[in-house]
């Protein structure tokens, strides 16, 4: 199209359509317009798609009792109710936690599931072991292996004290792996 | 490069032609922003189809979740509330520009001879769309979107022989529930679009065989044709570009909050419907008893029948309007019948004297008297009581009020509420409260 300023082109079928600058303005008012609705769209749109994967999964810290009632060195579990929020649903769920309160008043938290295929353990204090009645893996205090087919020490949760309340934070572990990776 | 791109695929494609037949229609006397809305309703369209693809992501269309999945997309989900308000005002939109589409096409006698049938796709069009907006409402499922579904669906009921019958295959049963919620995400979501892309083919197919009217003048022939590339298309983008910065702009100012949860025990709740189909919802207020069926389907029936036949009904050839009086007398007409409703009724429901100090008195008055123990009002306040949220609306007596307050019991037997001593003055003040009270949310 190499025309250049002229009254308006007329093809065969005897019809007008504008040409040259004019036509190029036009063509250019056309475009913006494409672009601000595009744009205004396209930004919304992508999103609220892409959302939910910068969506972390939220742990909160979980109140499970005082310390105080701890006895110190001898495990405890301590049951609580924990909120699973998955998308626009809530679930509720009972949790167990094992909690061990160290000598200088810090406090060990496990979780209550044996490393090596996912049974709940208990502690026997008779022995002053950790014992899982699936596979008979045993752990120490400590959380360490003492024996069975457990393949890792006891995982750990993170917990902290608050104004005499224990608070952790419940999370999953892949059982059956050398290393504690999360879930 | 997009040049060449398009060089490229030319010589294999042949691309040249179908750009002929796409942008060089010749528009008969030039191009004009009258003659926009057509495409202003496509691209609300392609922005309802774009949104709602959007937000099928996160909706689900079961009772026990669809009001959750609905809020989840309103405070969860980065600019969620956005597309869903963008997917809401571009409804409102959509009637509006059909609404002046059909007032341009009806202007300029455009439906007249040979373009009879693009006028009764174009009705047919139209009420896809109401039954779009009809199905929409339910689905985030609180309770304007139930009560006002059960309104609906209990008008088709009215119908005689039929009615009974077509009210449960809406409902897919005896009641309105899941199977309700789930046939009518289906309907919105895949029904309606398939229908929907199919009638803008086939209205489009029409408008490319017989052509755009062009101007009203009689003299055709001495109408010079413009293309519709560049100026036409120009013309279309300047006015959609600006349609999207008006939805864009509500969808960012104006907040829509959902109401509670839909509750099918709450029978005090009195659902409003959208604003499109208030002249019909004031139309029945004043219609009752045996007349009652002639305003719930005899005459929709007769509108939608009017309307897809009026080119047939008008068989004037004359497309000038001041030369049609009788077809723009009735025009005007119908449009005076419809917009005088609506504006009563979004008198009554939004025209609150707001600076009425008597309102102001009242309510402290009803804080003073702890009224807040037994009753609520926009989900504060005790649940022995009724609900007090849209009093003013259901009981619009002032006298039923006044004679209340001094004695529950004679106007409501049964009732536990006290007797208050309050002077006249209060009484006036704590009833002007009430009657303040009309709004859902």
């Amino acid at each position: 199209m190499s025309h250049q300023e002229e009254p308006d082109h007329r093809p065969e079928g005897g019809f007008s359509t504008p040409v040259g600058s004019r036509r190029t303005f036009f063509h250019w008012v056309t475009v913006a317009a494409a672009a601000v609705v595009g744009v205004g769209l396209a930004v919304p749109l992508l999103g609220s798609l892409i959302s939910p994967a910068f969506m972390r999964r939220r742990r909160a810290w979980v109140d499970v009792g005082p310390v105080d009632e701890l006895p110190a060195g001898r495990p405890t579990q301590l049951d609580h109710v924990t909120t699973v929020r998955d998308g626009w649903q809530e679930a509720t769920s009972h949790k167990a936690v094992w909690a061990v309160k160290q000598p200088q008043g810090d406090v060990t938290v496990f979780s209550p599931i044996c490393t090596h295929l996912g049974c709940g353990y208990r502690w026997d204090d008779a022995e002053k072991k950790f014992l899982c009645p699936c596979h008979g893996s045993s752990f120490d205090v400590k959380g360490d292996v003492l024996g069975g087919p457990a393949p890792r020490p006891l995982d750990r949760l993170p917990a902290k004290v608050e104004g005499g309340r224990l608070l952790v934070m419940y999370k999953d572990f892949k059982s059956g792996l050398r290393d504690s990776v999360e879930l | 490069m997009s040049s060449r791109l398009y060089d490229w695929l030319d010589r294999r494609l042949n691309l040249k032609p179908v750009q002929r037949t796409l942008l060089d229609e010749p528009i008969p006397g030039g191009a004009s922003w009258i003659y926009v809305f057509g495409s202003v309703t496509l691209f609300l369209f392609v922005l309802q189809a774009a949104t709602g693809m959007f937000l099928a992501l996160y909706y689900a269309p079961t009772p026990d979740h669809a009001y959750d999945s609905v809020r989840f997309i309103e405070t969860e989900i980065t600019f969620g509330w956005f597309v869903r308000g963008l997917h809401h005002w571009g409804a409102s939109s959509m009637v509006v520009a059909i609404g002046l589409h059909m007032l341009q096409t009806f202007l300029y006698g455009a439906y007249k001879k040979p373009r009879e049938v693009m006028w009764m796709v174009g009705v047919v069009l139209f009420l896809v769309v109401m039954t779009f907006a009809f199905t929409g409402y339910l689905l985030p499922w609180d309770q304007t979107a139930y009560w006002a579904t059960q309104i609906g669906i209990n008008m088709v009921g009215t119908v005689p022989l039929i009615g009974d019958f077509f009210s449960r295959v809406l409902r897919g049963g005896e009641i309105l529930g899941a199977l309700t919620l789930s046939r009518f995400f289906a309907i919105h979501v895949l029904f309606l679009p398939a229908i929907l892309i199919g009638g803008i083919a086939l209205h489009l197919f029409v408008l490319r065989r017989v052509g755009p009217a062009g101007p009203w003048t009689d003299d055709r022939a001495s109408l010079a044709s413009e293309t519709f590339a560049p100026r036409q298309v120009y013309m279309d983008a300047v006015v959609i570009a600006a349609v999207f910065l008006v939805v864009a702009t509500l969808a960012f100012s104006i907040p829509l909050p959902l109401t509670d949860k839909a509750n099918p025990s709450d029978t005090s709740f009195v659902p409003v419907p959208e604003w499109y189909f208030l002249f019909y919802y004031e139309l029945l207020k004043y219609v009752h008893g045996p007349l009652e069926p002639l305003a719930t389907w005899v005459l929709p029936l007769c509108v939608i029948l009017i309307m897809l036949f009026w080119p047939f009904i008008d068989r004037n050839p004359v497309r000038n309007p001041i030369r049609r009086p009788a077809a723009l007398g009735s025009g005007l007409l119908f449009l005076f019948v419809v917009f005088g409703l609506l504006g009563i009724s979004l008198k009554n429901l939004y025209a609150v004297p707001r600076t009425d100090p008597a309102v102001a008195q009242g309510r402290a008055i009803y804080a003073q008297l702890g009224c807040a123990g037994c009753h609520r009002i926009h989900g504060e306040g005790g649940a022995v009581a009724p609900d007090l949220s849209t009093i003013g609306y259901t009981r619009p007596d002032r006298a039923w009020h006044l004679k209340h307050f001094r004695d529950p019991q004679s106007v409501s037997p049964g009732s536990f509420m006290p007797k208050f001593p309050l002077t006249d003055q209060q009484l006036n003040d704590l009833t002007s409260y009430m009657l303040s009270l009309k709004r859902a949310t």
